[in-house]
């Protein structure tokens, strides 16, 4: 009833209504830039009838001059549809003899077009065919006439009309990135008001709840916080004194009880007995006092690590749907490697170098503490990103692309840290659906507006953007508790030894996992949606701001399922079928490109990849737990997790490798589909082998487990 | 009454400004583009003109090299559009062998243009480099060797004068909506957030009665009655409780 | 096989040393034999190696349409072994190289590369098995343009149900074009109409009873009169056939240039001066980029000429459509007035 549900609902109408009123304002906007571009692109669009016109009218004058009669000319509506096909804000083109009467005429002509067709204003043009005149407007069209005058005689008029909508539909390509943006709008909105209101918010009505429960519960122990003075926190102050109300009467009482039990005889006592027993009663049915306060910590701190990992991570989303199309303008050619090779390359280092630093950063972090190691992660991208943007060719290039891939890592690795120091097995869970949380909403976010960016002011000035965010986040973790936190009980994290790799790695239930599920999962997703979706799509002579809008389409599949897909596998026990489901379902999608090369069906290859991936990311890091119960009673979760963890970001490294291999052998629509085909194989692999293979069902004893993505 | 409402406000302020200056962005870089798709597109009719004289020319036999009369035709063509500052032809070398200005014949094109020409896919490309922005063509013979290209180069002010005009009216357009925004959004916020207060209210009111034993409040059908009921209820049966005890100790007297 | 152990040292010689054609001192070889003399395709051949700047040493011979000097020729060239041969026409690139399936291969050059060129169906002629890949010391360019697209082009002129055809049985080529025309206007929609000339008492084929069949042709609806490459029907379509068609109203449409100078009204061909520059791109990628003739695709032109006789245009009636004038070539006007 009274939980984070509430909050949630107050969220959405908040953001209901912000979504209207920003919708109106940008209502406003295209009004207003309707206006701009009706008034400024018209009289272009005349200009430019004028020259088609003008080359128009020099083909029929060709014509009459190899002495074809100028009103027996054929074909003449044959070249008016060729202007059409090349011109399409043109809606009707004629051409008329000097009285006005129409010869020839194509497309859509407005009705009182022929009667302006023969006015002596229009037929004027013969007379002096050197003055040009201005576009007049008739119905919904703009016309423009030419006279046609050969050197010997005026033949004839020739007029275009301007479809006065075609504006309509400049503004309405707008749109679709209009729309983009608002959904966008609506993931910040919520964002934000978790980040500026909300964090407080809702640590504030849970502390609240836990209040009211404990109460119910008989617990009246003093809290012994601080309140933050807002709402909520003089709420929870009025609770707090009616609580010290009630422990100083029960002590007044006990004290009281205790001093005429002392005082008084025997038979005064047994008269005191039943007041005694009362107060028994209450001593061992509720709780008070002051000894009991655990100094817990906030639970707004590890809200607020949330803003800076969003801004951090969107840095980097931002360059997903542009990165292959940047390094593709900065390639030189490497000898012996081919191109398609080397512009995964840049990818293909990235996730190298997160997945091997991960092992050692989690050490790393826990050294020099959270704070200064994410502090220093965002320093190193940073530089990294301004260097990418300045970047001289590819191989400096890939020195700051590793700059940024140490520095995510740093990051992620440290903020992953900074939620385990401030959990403990209780609310785990939920500090981490905070921390993918702000990864998810950096995913739908960055791709797309990193795609209209790299349009529109091109793919240095988007590095820059990206670092601006960087450099945000830095803004952000300095603003972060300086103190640092450790559960009592937690061992320090330690990287994966090389006798546990290669013990693991020769294990059959644990290599059917990660070989059969875990890995084709990441190649398919790296492989596609960071490296061939934005070459295929550019390709094909379409936009970065249409990867951008697939890889959205990804991300939104993820935020939307992947929250539903946990709780039922969770619920049913059954991951296995989730993981083989997921894994065939997103492989499902690349055999579409065999039907059809349309960038629609590439919607559906990435929503397929996005539903697939949605339905087992969440199953199969906990079968891990289920199935490798002896291997992490012989090594220890850490060791298992570690190295499962390390093969899987392996898999994110090898995507954009074995994509630009297949790209360079098979094209593009083969690379798409043989690792579609992989994923699928894969699943059905793994399907067969949960059947009959090393894998058997153990009970479920999962710990919580750091999320990867 | 007032931190809470102020942050959702400034979210909100927040959001707005940002799909107000996206969607802003997003219409002057669109008109940016089709302004000059439109002024690419009329240089280049102009530009097809000279393509098929070329063609007609290497189809009767002559040489690419001797097209006599093609630099008086790029000339005439030039005059006819003021938009036209000047067309060259070069060869797949580079090297500029008709133009319309004789001082650049013999001369190199710059590497931008020759990548611009050789990374497109049609026959078309163009390329903005310098203070130039020039639309070209390919030029292919009859069996698809590229023989030269064509470049049309055209006035960069004439686009720049209409974008900073059309960007400013934008950015007052934007600024009006935003103006709009920070009007509306706070008092359609506040019906939202009211409800919320007003929740919060009762509560912080049932709340600071809790001890003075006043009849419990009507319940108002806010979320938070339930907690409310639980919270008296707790409270009462502590209180109770001690009373109980206070009156058997009174009792034992 | 010395000369393929040379080929190879050549080719390693390249390789390690990448020249530039343009550098090259010493002047590439060629012997070339003409069928009838000289024509614009030479012309072109020659043009293309001057405007590349390529130094050529070509020795013309002519066969003069007379085989029995064909031995003499296949004498000479392995007597001076010049770097590259070229023939003009099917009779004299078999001469040289014979079918590929010929049993006495002593007979034929098959150790120098020879580029074709102007022959019409390589494949029909035995000249090669394959276009992509000859597989043998020969490649070369074709000069009909591919049925369809010739199709496509009539139709642009005037759209058309039906089209008839005259040609020769005896003529394996033209048999074959028949077919192709079938299949082309299954796909494209249009029936044809094909009538073999008659043969006379020796099995030989003669032109009488043409002009009937082209009367007959109109009157069973035909659009148009194609005339395809057919040696027979060339030699008498300014005479007979395309009076006929004249006379009965019915618009030409010629598949070579040979046939569009005796009056057709419109067809798609390959100018003679492109083919010989396209026949000296091949042998530039023989000689100075080294890939070895056998690996040189046997190909024709991507663009064609379309010409339109409009002298023809004005007595049928049937002015060109307007687009064409963009890009269509124009007969039987004078130079200026093209330009």
């Amino acid at each position: 009833m009274l939980d984070k549900n509430y909050l949630w609902r107050i969220y959405w109408q908040l953001a209901g209504v912000i979504m209207a009123s920003v919708v109106l304002a940008l209502g406003v906007v295209s009004y207003f830039s309707h206006h701009v571009f009706d008034r400024e692109l018209v009289p272009e669009t005349e200009k430019k009838a004028i020259t088609v016109g003008a080359s128009l009218r020099a083909l029929v004058l060709k014509a009459t001059d190899y002495g074809t009669d100028f009103t027996q000319l054929y074909g003449v509506e044959q070249s008016f549809d060729e202007v059409f096909s090349e011109n399409p804000e043109f809606a009707s083109i004629a051409i008329t003899d000097t009285a006005g009467k129409v010869l020839y005429a194509r497309g859509k002509e407005p009705e009182a077009i022929r009667q302006h067709f023969a006015k002596p204003d229009v037929l004027s043009v013969l007379a002096t065919p050197d003055v040009p005149r201005d576009a007049v407007r008739i119905g919904t069209q703009y016309v423009v006439s030419l006279p046609i005058v050969s050197p010997a005689k005026a033949l004839g008029v020739l007029h275009i009309g301007i479809d006065s909508a075609f504006v309509d539909k400049v503004l309405l390509e707008v749109l679709l990135d209009v729309v983009v943006v608002l959904v966008v709008s609506l993931f910040f909105t919520l964002e934000l008001l978790n980040f500026m209101a909300g964090a407080r918010l809702a640590s504030g009505l849970g502390e609240f709840t836990k209040q009211v429960e404990r109460m119910r519960g008989g617990d009246f122990t003093p809290s012994g916080r601080m309140r933050v003075n807002d709402e909520i926190g003089r709420l929870l102050r009025w609770i707090d004194a009616a609580i010290d109300h009630i422990n100083v009467r029960y002590e007044a009482l006990a004290g009281e009880l205790r001093n005429r039990i002392a005082e008084s005889n025997p038979d005064a006592r047994d008269k005191l007995k039943p007041a005694a027993k009362a107060m028994e009663a209450i001593r061992v049915s509720k709780k008070f006092g002051t000894g009991e306060v655990a100094p817990k910590t906030e639970e707004t701190d590890l809200n607020r690590i949330r803003a800076p990992l969003f801004a951090f991570i969107l840095a980097e989303e931002l360059t997903r749907s542009y990165l292959p199309g940047y390094v593709n303008q900065l390639l030189v050619p490497i000898p012996g490697i081919s191109p398609q090779v080397v512009i995964g390359l840049p990818i293909m280092l990235f996730m190298l170098i997160v997945a091997l630093g991960q092992p050692y950063l989690g050490g790393w972090s826990e050294r020099v503490g959270r704070r200064s190691a994410m502090l220093t992660g965002a320093v190193v991208a940073t530089i990294g990103f301004i260097g990418t943007a300045l970047a001289y060719n590819l191989y400096d290039l890939l020195l700051w692309r590793s700059l940024c891939a140490l520095g995510y890592g740093m990051v992620f690795v440290a903020s992953q840290g900074y939620v385990l120091d401030r959990t403990d097995t209780g609310n785990r869970a939920q500090g981490f659906a905070l921390f993918i949380g702000a990864i998810m909403v950096a995913t739908v976010c960055g791709p797309s507006i990193g795609g209209i960016l790299a349009d529109n002011i091109g793919f240095r000035p988007s590095f820059g953007v990206s670092a601006a965010m960087a450099f945000l986040s830095i803004v952000a973790i300095v603003r972060l508790p300086k103190e640092e936190l450790r559960g009592p009980s937690m061992a320090p994290t330690r990287a994966p030894k090389l006798s546990e790799f290669i013990s693991l790695m020769t294990n059959s239930r644990f290599m059917t996992l990660t070989g059969l599920a875990a890995m084709p999962a990441k190649i398919l997703l790296t492989g596609v949606c960071f490296y061939l979706v934005p070459l295929y799509i550019v390709s094909i002579g379409n936009t970065q701001a249409m990867a951008g809008r697939m890889l959205m389409v990804y991300a939104i599949m993820m935020v939307l399922v992947v929250p539903f897909a946990a709780t039922l596998s969770d619920a049913s026990l059954k991951r296995e079928r989730y993981v083989a489901l997921g894994l065939i379902i997103s492989g499902l999608g690349g055999f579409l490109m065999l039907f059809s090369e349309s960038f629609l069906v590439l919607f559906a290859v990435v929503f397929l990849l996005g539903l697939g991936q949605a339905l087992s990311i969440a199953a199969q890091s906990a079968l891990v737990g289920e199935h490798c119960q002896e291997e992490i009673q012989k090594y220890g979760a850490d060791a298992v997790y570690g190295v499962y963890r390390f093969l899987e970001r392996l898999g994110n490294a090898l995507g954009p490798l074995l994509a630009s291999v297949l790209v360079v052998f098979w094209g593009y629509i083969g690379a798409f589909v043989a690792l579609s085909g992989l994923a699928f194989f894969c699943g059905l692999a793994f399907a067969i082998s949960m059947r009959f293979g090393p894998i058997h069902h153990q009970p479920p004893g999962a710990t919580p487990e750091a999320p990867n993505l | 009454m007032g931190t809470i409402r102020i942050r959702f406000i400034l979210v909100a302020l927040i959001v707005g400004f940002f799909a107000i200056g996206m969607s802003a962005f997003l219409n002057f870089f669109k008109y940016k583009s089709t302004y000059g798709t439109i002024v690419r597109e009329r240089v280049l009719v102009v530009g097809r003109g000279i393509e098929n004289a070329v063609q007609a020319s290497l189809n009767v036999g002559l040489q690419f090299s001797e097209l006599g009369t093609l630099q008086q035709l790029m000339v005439r063509e030039m005059r006819a559009d003021k938009l036209i500052v000047g067309m060259d032809i070069f060869d797949p070398a580079g090297q500029v062998i008709y133009s319309t200005d004789p001082e650049r014949v013999k001369r190199e094109v710059s590497n931008g243009w020759m990548q611009a020409a050789q990374r497109s896919k049609t026959t078309e490309w163009n390329v903005e480099e310098g203070g130039d922005v020039v639309a070209g063509i390919s030029l292919k013979n009859n069996f698809d060797l590229t023989v030269g290209f064509l470049a049309m180069r055209y006035s960069k002010s004439y686009l720049d004068v209409a974008a900073q005009g059309v960007g400013r009216e934008i950015f007052i357009a934007a600024l009006a909506a935003f103006a709009v925004l920070f009007v509306v959004t706070p008092l359609a916020l506040v019906f939202v957030i009211r409800r919320f207060e007003r929740d919060l209210q009762v509560l912080e009111t049932a709340v600071s009665h809790l001890e003075d034993g006043s009849v419990p409040p009507p319940a108002t059908g806010s979320a938070f009655d339930g907690a409310i009921a639980s919270l008296r209820e707790s409270l009462g049966g502590i209180k109770g409780e001690l009373d109980d005890v206070r009156r058997k100790l009174d009792a034992a007297r | 096989m010395i000369a393929r152990l040379l080929l190879v040292l050549a080719a390693l010689v390249v390789f390690a040393q990448p020249s530039e054609a343009q550098v090259r001192s010493k002047p590439l070889r060629i012997y070339a034999i003409t069928f009838r003399g000289m024509t614009d395709v030479e012309k072109g051949f020659q043009d293309y190696f001057a405007s590349r700047k390529i130094p050529v040493e070509i020795t013309f011979r002519d066969l003069n349409r007379d085989a029995s000097r064909m031995p003499g020729f296949i004498e000479e060239i392995r007597r001076t072994r010049p770097d590259l041969i070229y023939t003009w026409g099917t009779s004299v690139t078999l001469g040289v190289v014979g079918p590929y399936d010929a049993p006495d291969r002593e007979k034929y050059i098959n150790d120098i590369p020879v580029v074709f060129t102007l022959v019409a169906s390589p494949v029909m002629a035995k000249i090669v098995a394959d276009l992509k890949t000859p597989d043998r010391n020969v490649t070369g360019v074709f000069h009909v343009a591919p049925t369809e697209a010739q199709m496509r082009a009539m139709a642009s002129y005037r759209p058309f149900k039906s089209i008839g055809v005259l040609y020769t049985p005896t003529e394996q080529n033209s048999v074959v074009i028949v077919d192709e025309l079938r299949a082309a206007g299954k796909k494209m929609g249009f029936t044809v109409l094909a009538k073999p000339l008659h043969l006379d008492a020796q099995k030989k084929v003669t032109i009488d009873g043409a002009p009937q069949m082209v009367r007959d042709l109109k009157n069973q609806k035909a659009d148009w009169l194609y005339l395809p490459p057919d040696s027979f029907l060339g030699t008498q379509a300014k005479a007979v056939v395309i009076p006929a068609a004249m006379e009965a109203g019915l618009p030409t449409f010629a598949s070579t240039e040979q046939l569009m100078e005796t009056g057709a009204l419109s067809g798609l061909v390959s100018r003679y001066h492109s083919i010989g520059q396209f026949t000296a791109y091949k042998v530039e990628q023989i000689l100075l980029n080294r890939i070895p003739a056998a690996k040189v695709p046997v190909e024709t032109l991507t663009r064609f000429s379309l010409q339109v006789n409009l002298a023809t245009a004005e007595a049928l009636k049937l002015p060109p459509p307007l687009p064409m004038y963009n890009y269509a070539e124009f007969l039987g006007v004078d130079p200026a007035k093209a330009q």
